[in-house]
């Protein structure tokens, strides 16, 4: 652990205390670290990786000597210096081919790891698909297609979920401009059978087009934009309970108060119901009237509360007295 | 559109071009203004999706193929795509903005790993902790400048020619001959003024760091 120095000047001040935990977190940035060994596929699915979640990545040059599952302090290093959560660290050798390392920290220290082998035959780079690609940094659309991602109980499927939505998912958004729905991530996985029982993992980018289709919804098309790149999960690091317990933690306060009895209706009306008190009939303002108003003596008080009962009853019906008839 | 709605009228109204030739311009979507487009835009699935908006995503249980192909691949990406959109655009508020149509997304749903511990709670300081027990509120800040009744100015309450510093200014002052009485020497209203206003100062800033120093040993 490195001591944690004594800020020099205002800027550096700032600096730190952008670092510091916060309520409301920034985004999470990715490091991409390699390791002794790489190989072309790697760098090339790396590079695509990088351009893909531009600007929230950042990558070192370097080879490494890291083995991440022996000993991850360095990676945690590396995270702490770099402030960043989430690394690719890349590795090829005979017995680990093409090795994409997906490791996440929570507060510096290791949470999770999980190796992907990517398949070199059916791997195809962004550039190989000709197309327009989209704009930098925008949140894509992601989905995730097979009943191994949804199993209850963590496994290797469902902690490649979690790393991957968080690897692509981008800037947290309150709301989204509709023309920034440009492209869609699915991640696939086939069902397990005895021939392959831990099928691969299959990450596939689309563009999306949108056509009329006539319905108020517009019909949507896609188109493949690469990366394309098929997975075999290798070794993978569960979080620490304890860890992950309070990595999930939420602050308190943050979540908005449910406004009660507001409501949008079919037509996207804001409707809201208002709850009214019982009505006090007794100070109902009926029409004056000479007649009416309160006398001074008790008993002629009296009479008047009975006509004013009577005329509240019979609504119209009573003959209004005229002026000065009383 | 209009281009195509134009087509359409010309190549009915006209019957002579060749038989192949409408069959092109129908081809070419001729024909889907008359009748228009009835392009399928609902998702069908034995098990429903489950979305998550606040993270644009979709969940597909259904099982896949083991020998599946780029063109099963594509079309269940398509399915989870359309679904999405439908999703977003019928259950999201959606705003217009001069920079485009906007989607108000939802809080995320899947629990996600937070990236740094929730910052512990800052320890109340001593005026505070007495505050609450005396049930002080907070005094409601009334700006940090003051009318000034002589040159009918508004003047800061403290700092550069600040308000708190008026008594030090004065050209005459009045001797305070008990006060002298009792010490024995001579006083400077003006500078007891500024000495007492420094030290107030000084016994903020004890008071701060005793604070902090506080803090850190319970926190």
């Amino acid at each position: 652990m490195l001591k944690q120095a004594k800020p020099k000047n205002a800027r550096a001040k700032r600096a730190m205390e952008k670092r510091e935990p916060q309520e409301k977190e920034n985004t999470k940035t990715t490091l991409v670290v390699n390791g002794p060994k790489t190989s072309q596929i790697l760098k090339l699915a790396c590079a695509d990786i990088i351009s893909l979640k531009r600007p929230f990545i950042d990558k070192f040059s370097k080879k490494n000597d890291i083995h991440p599952f022996d000993d991850a302090s360095s990676l945690e290093f590396f995270s702490l210096k770099n402030d960043t959560t989430l690394l690719l660290f890349t590795f090829h050798s005979k017995k680990r081919p093409h090795s994409l390392t997906l490791a996440r920290t929570f507060s510096h220290k290791m949470l999770d790891m999980l190796e992907l082998y990517i398949n070199p035959t059916t791997f195809r780079t962004l550039q190989q698909f000709k197309n327009k690609k989209p704009s930098v940094g925008l949140k894509p659309l992601m989905s995730f297609h097979g009943t191994l991602f949804d199993d209850p109980n963590p496994s290797k499927y469902t902690l490649a979920k979690s790393l991957l939505l968080d690897l692509f998912r981008g800037q947290e958004a309150a709301e989204v401009d509709v023309s920034g729905l440009q492209y869609l991530i699915s991640i696939s996985a086939a069902e397990p059978s005895d021939a392959t029982p831990a099928p691969e993992l299959k990450l596939r980018f689309y563009l999306l087009r949108t056509k009329r289709s006539g319905q108020k919804l517009p019909r949507v098309e896609v188109e493949e934009m690469g990366p394309r790149l098929d997975c075999r999960l290798g070794r993978a690091q569960f979080p620490d309970a304890d860890m992950l317990k309070a990595a999930l933690k939420k602050p308190k306060g943050v979540e908005p108060r449910t406004k009660k009895n507001v409501d949008m209706d079919v037509m996207g009306d804001k409707v809201g119901k208002v709850h009214m008190g019982k009505q006090d009939f007794k100070d109902l303002q009926t029409r004056k009237m000479k007649g009416l108003k309160r006398a001074r003596d008790g008993d002629v008080e009296e009479d008047v509360e009975a006509m004013g009962d009577e005329g509240e009853t019979d609504g119209e019906g009573v003959p209004t007295p005229k002026k000065g008839k009383f | 559109m209009s281009d195509s709605e134009m087509n359409g009228g010309v190549a009915l109204a006209e019957p002579s071009p060749t038989f192949t030739q409408l069959a092109d311009e129908i081809d070419a979507g001729a024909m889907d203004v008359k009748s228009p487009p009835s392009l399928e835009v609902n998702v069908h699935k034995p098990t429903p999706f489950t979305f998550d908006l606040g993270n644009l995503l979709a969940n597909d249980s259904n099982p896949l193929p083991s020998d599946v192909d780029e063109n099963t691949l594509a079309a269940t990406a398509r399915d989870a795509a359309q679904a999405l959109i439908n999703q977003l655009l019928s259950t999201c508020e959606i705003k217009s903005t001069p920079d485009g149509v906007h989607l108000v997304l939802p809080a995320a749903t899947t629990p996600l790993p937070r990236e740094k511990p929730i910052p512990a709670e800052k320890p109340p300081t001593k005026w505070e902790l007495f505050a609450k027990k005396k049930g002080i509120k907070d005094k409601r800040r009334e700006g940090k400048t003051v009318y000034n009744e002589e040159s009918g100015e508004w003047v800061p309450k403290w700092g550069y020619k600040g308000k708190n510093k008026d008594a030090e200014n004065e050209w005459l002052v009045e001797v305070d001959a008990k006060k002298e009485r009792e010490t024995g020497e001579a006083h400077d209203q003006r500078s007891d003024g500024r000495k007492e206003r420094k030290e107030k100062v000084r016994r903020n800033e004890r008071k701060q760091r005793a604070n902090e120093r506080n803090s850190r040993k319970t926190g």
